[in-house]
């Protein structure tokens, strides 16, 4: 049982309801699809408006094939009803890498036809983007953020996180995610602080983990669950040096607050596109993944929302000051942490999986 | 009704019948379906439970959990009780008034409340911004992020739902018995304490369970108001049904809560409304209950009787004045609690004016830009339209049904009482997320999901929870001889009904309905589930709008949400006195 929300994209915990929101409503409108159509779940709000402009409407024009544009997202859970209720009534879903996996593992997912796709689009597709189960539609990362009042760019300032763990050197307010979902937590962030390379951290040493958060705990003032609420407290100017969404920093900087990323030691997490098993209308929905993940079509895309595209040839078309606010931008790429979310889902012989664990230690953790 | 309205008022019990039927369909099988998930059917076996307790954190934060429900219900008791009386024994004008006050806060949406707090306590907040302008802090004060800023956003929810069952159950407290103890001799707080008070603990008891049993289920207050260390065991219970979709896990979690709140309520006496007898008889009582300090502090009492009776005549000469200090202190101290319940309020309110792009206060220019934002987006007008609609429906079934059914427990044994009020609350006793999971179940067997039906039902059953409690605690203090003596003059059992016993209640009744109302249009985590992305109500598209930006539409949004339930009091409030004129009947605290 992996974790799935999509906190990016959440706002609050009672939110998470959402996730088991199901579609049978949808189901009776499902009978009068016609050849020509595919149903996209594309997300809520401004997410919702870019995956339209950018693909649905696009593709269309060059297909012919209709576009249902769904305008909310998906879950485990509800790819789990409609797989066990063969109730399928949505021909490409944009999830969570973390959703995906258990999904795939499932067989919930269609095998993606990668025959279709063009050699010099499967050449810009980063490695971790081409996989059996979906293509990945879009990434995000966890970055740290610096309050530039603090931290001006010419004074020395924490570069990593072994730097940011470092209170006596770098005083200062200090404000980290919550781990209370396990998927997501302050986890890597932690061994780095501790001194695990990069491409060791994997299998994580949960031991490990907590004692490295037992250092900085007395120094974090807040532990933040959403992304709205990280936003706020950045805009506040409550904390000096803090982590945070990419995409949350980057709508304060647009406006104008004194903040700035650090992206060296981002921890990269994305979303797929990908088939539920059983849909009407297969092969509509590869056609339409293919052009969702074109170099091209990505680059519209990152110039409506500051997503990066998985598709780095995208960056060739990208004006260069918004590709640097990008996280899979080729500088910035190299120098930051996919994220494994296989071993977050791998369970041991007690059945619970590494997500469960993480959730169970910061429980007792946080009492303590 | 097929069955005649006369054999139903002899027999009133079966009047609770639409509440239970309703409750069993659309939530009672499916939570069924749960406990038995819970206990790992079909082999049966409490792994599932022994797994939760092996777990010192769950421990750890169920002891938590009662804790921090038990302190904030005593400070909402402790606050809410003086207010309540203030409150009752206004005139009638200023009592709606303060009624509509105290009802002001918990109109205002969950999610723009809990920025207003932030706004407030922040670090970089409003008093913090204020005291280090006037020099006297230099580094901001911890006022967020802590047990007491939980306490403050709990008792600021909290308040309403104590103080509303203790008015009603005031204000039909016959005030010339304590005229009658002040001729006797008694001083005011001695006619208070001997008379008023225990009068009043049908009140404090409906008050102080529904406060209890809903702190339980808390979960965004302390995640959002308190420190790494003050979570809930919902807040546990949350994140597992976000992060796994392991129902036997996240279900025995949940029954491990409902299992306290079951607990608390066989303590403490489940039967919110115990009326009185013909004769008077005692209500019956919880355990603990018997042991409240009014019966201890009365036999203490008894042993002060002869220095009292030499009181007695020196009080006589000058007889009134005593209480017009602690009146006025009671009025200070009821101003000071309502500028508390409604500040948030209109923290978010200015918000909604900002110019800015962002929450702000004081917002650094003023602009209508939020509410242009949302009346000329249709998608915004039609969710508020939806909800309207839902929340209309929603109170007048909650309203009637749960009516029946309090009048029906009202006139039962105390057992079944007991059981039935607490099978009838149980929507709201157990966290949020276990209902719309359970409801979604038991409305996709009908193809609900996705309809208005499907959420006018899945609201309900939590509405009508809110209409029993509070009509039961009106009827508490019901005087049943009074129906006898209306059919002792030849009136029918419906004519009793309707010209005596309704119009007594009718201050419950009203009371159950705004917060069936309310609980409807407030509503975002059984919906999401139940709106099965086809409908969406306002708290809804609030959500959507909110995964993105945090932007002041949804102050603008919250302040109009404010507005209208307030709006809707206020026409129900002319309704009920022309009804009332026509009925010539007293309301019960009317005459001072």
């Amino acid at each position: 049982m992996n974790s799935t929300i999509n906190r990016r994209k959440f706002l609050g915990t009672s939110a998470s309801a959402m996730a088991l929101a199901t579609v049978p409503a949808v189901a009776r409108k499902a009978n009068a699809q016609g050849a020509g159509e595919v149903r996209v779940l594309v997300g809520g709000g401004d997410w919702g408006k870019a995956n339209i402009d950018a693909y649905a409407k696009p593709f269309e024009a060059e297909t012919g094939i209709k576009v249902t544009a769904i305008t909310d997202q998906i879950e485990m859970a509800q790819l789990e009803l409609m797989a066990t209720t063969g109730n399928v009534t949505i021909d490409v879903v944009n999830i969570n890498q973390g959703a995906a996996l258990p999904a795939a593992a499932k067989g919930q997912l269609e095998a993606i036809d990668y025959s279709i796709y063009k050699p010099e689009e499967l050449e810009g597709l980063v490695d971790f983007a081409k996989q059996p189960f979906g293509v990945a539609a879009l990434i995000y990362s966890y970055v740290m953020v610096w309050n530039t009042e603090t931290f001006p760019a010419d004074k020395p300032r924490p570069t990593n996180w072994a730097e940011y763990w470092d209170v006596e050197k770098f005083p200062g307010v200090r404000i980290l995610e919550s781990g209370q979902y396990g998927s997501e937590g302050p986890w890597e962030e932690a061994l780095l602080a501790a001194g695990v390379p990069a491409d060791k951290l994997y299998p994580m040493d949960i031991d490990a983990v907590f004692a490295s958060l037992d250092k900085i705990k007395p120094h974090v003032r807040r532990w933040w669950a959403t992304g709205s609420e990280i936003q706020q407290i950045m805009h506040d100017k409550v904390a000096d040096v803090m982590n945070s969404y990419d995409g949350r920093a980057g709508i304060l900087i647009n406006q104008g607050a004194p903040i700035e990323v650090n992206w060296n030691q981002a921890k990269l997490n994305w979303d797929y596109w990908a088939i539920p098993k059983g849909s009407p209308n297969v092969v509509a929905a590869q056609k339409f993944i293919e052009f969702a993940t074109r170099a091209s079509n990505q680059s519209v895309f990152a110039q409506l929302i500051p997503y990066g595209p998985s598709n780095l040839n995208a960056y060739k078309t990208i004006p260069e000051d918004i590709g640097r606010k990008l996280a899979s931008h080729p500088d910035y790429i190299t120098k930051s942490i996919p994220m494994n979310m296989a071993w977050y889902g791998e369970v041991g012989a007690d059945g619970l999986s590494n997500a469960d664990r993480l959730v169970q230690r910061w429980n007792e953790w946080i009492l303590l | 009704m097929l069955v005649s309205p006369l054999s139903l008022l002899r027999r009133p019990q079966w009047l609770s019948l639409p509440a239970i039927a309703i409750l069993f369909v659309a939530f009672g099988l499916p939570i069924a379906w749960l406990f038995l998930d819970s206990l790992a059917a079909p082999n049966y076996s409490l792994a599932y439970y022994k797994a939760f307790f092996a777990q010192p954190a769950n421990i750890r934060v169920l002891f938590q959990t009662v804790e921090i429900s038990a302190i904030a219900t005593a400070i909402s008791l402790a606050i809410g009780y003086p207010v309540a009386y203030f409150i009752a024994r206004s005139s009638r004008r200023l009592r709606m008034a303060l009624i509509v006050l105290v009802v002001i806060p918990y109109l205002t949406s969950l999610l723009a409340r809990t920025y207003a707090w932030i706004v407030i306590l922040g670090d970089q907040g409003l008093i913090n911004n204020l005291l280090r302008d006037l020099g006297i802090i230099s580094r901001p004060l911890a006022l967020i992020y802590n047990r007491g800023a939980v306490y403050v956003g709990m008792v600021h929810i909290m308040l309403p739902m104590m103080i509303l069952p203790l008015v009603s159950v005031m204000m039909g407290i016959d005030r010339s018995l304590m005229s009658a103890a002040r001729s006797m001799g008694a001083r005011p707080f001695a006619a208070f304490w001997r008379v008023f008070m225990p009068l009043s603990l049908p009140g404090v008891r409906s008050g102080c369970l529904l406060v209890f049993v809903l702190c339980l289920g808390f979960y965004i207050t302390p995640a959002s108001l308190g420190g790494l260390k003050d979570a809930m065991l919902s807040t546990f219970i949350a994140a597992q049904a976000t992060s796994s979709f392991d129902m036997a896990r996240t279900a025995a979690a949940a029954f491990v809560l409902l299992g306290i709140a079951l607990l608390v309520l066989a303590l403490f006496g489940a039967d919110l409304g115990s009326a009185a007898g013909p004769g008077g008889t005692a209500p019956r009582r919880g355990l603990l209950a018997r042991l409240l300090p009014a019966g201890l502090l009365r036999r203490i009492g008894e042993s002060a009787t002869p220095w009292r009776a030499s009181r007695w005549k020196a009080e006589l000469n000058r007889s009134g004045h005593a209480s017009r200090i602690p009146g006025r202190l009671l009025a200070l101290g009821a101003g000071l609690v309502i500028t508390f319940l409604l500040f948030p309020g209109i923290v978010v309110v200015v918000m909604s004016f900002s110019g800015g792009t962002f929450l702000e206060f004081p917002p650094s220019s003023l602009s209508l830009q939020w509410y242009r934002s949302f009346f000329s987006d249709p998608s915004w007008t039609g969710a508020a339209w939806t909800s309207v609609r839902i929340a209309a429906v929603v109170a007048l079934f909650a309203t009637v049904i749960g009516s029946l059914a309090a009048y029906a427990l009202s006139r039962s044994g105390p057992r079944l009482r007991g059981a039935v009020t607490l099978l009838l609350i149980t929507p709201i006793t157990i966290p949020v997320i276990v209902v719309g999971i359970a409801v979604y179940l038991g409305l996709v067997q009908f193809n609900l999901i996705g309809t208005m039906s499907g959420i006018i039902i899945a609201h309900t059953l939590g509405a009508i929870g809110y209409a029993v409690v509070i009509v039961q605690a009106t009827l508490a203090n019901f005087d049943t001889r009074l129906e006898r003596a209306a059919m002792s003059m030849r009136a029918g059992p419906m004519r009793t009904f309707r010209r005596v016993t309704l119009p007594l209640i009718f201050p419950g009744i009203l009371g159950g309905a705004v917060f069936a109302f309310i609980h409807s249009f407030d509503e975002v985590v059984i919906s999401s589930l139940v709106s099965g992305m086809s409908l969406r109500t306002l708290p809804l598209k609030m959500w959507e709008n909110m995964r993105h930006q945090i932007d002041p539409t949804i102050a603008a949004v919250a302040s109009l949400m404010m507005l209208l339930p307030v709006i809707w009091m206020v026409a129900i409030y002319v309704n009920w006195q022309i009804g009332n004129r026509a009925a010539r009947l007293p309301d019960g605290g009317d005459n001072t």
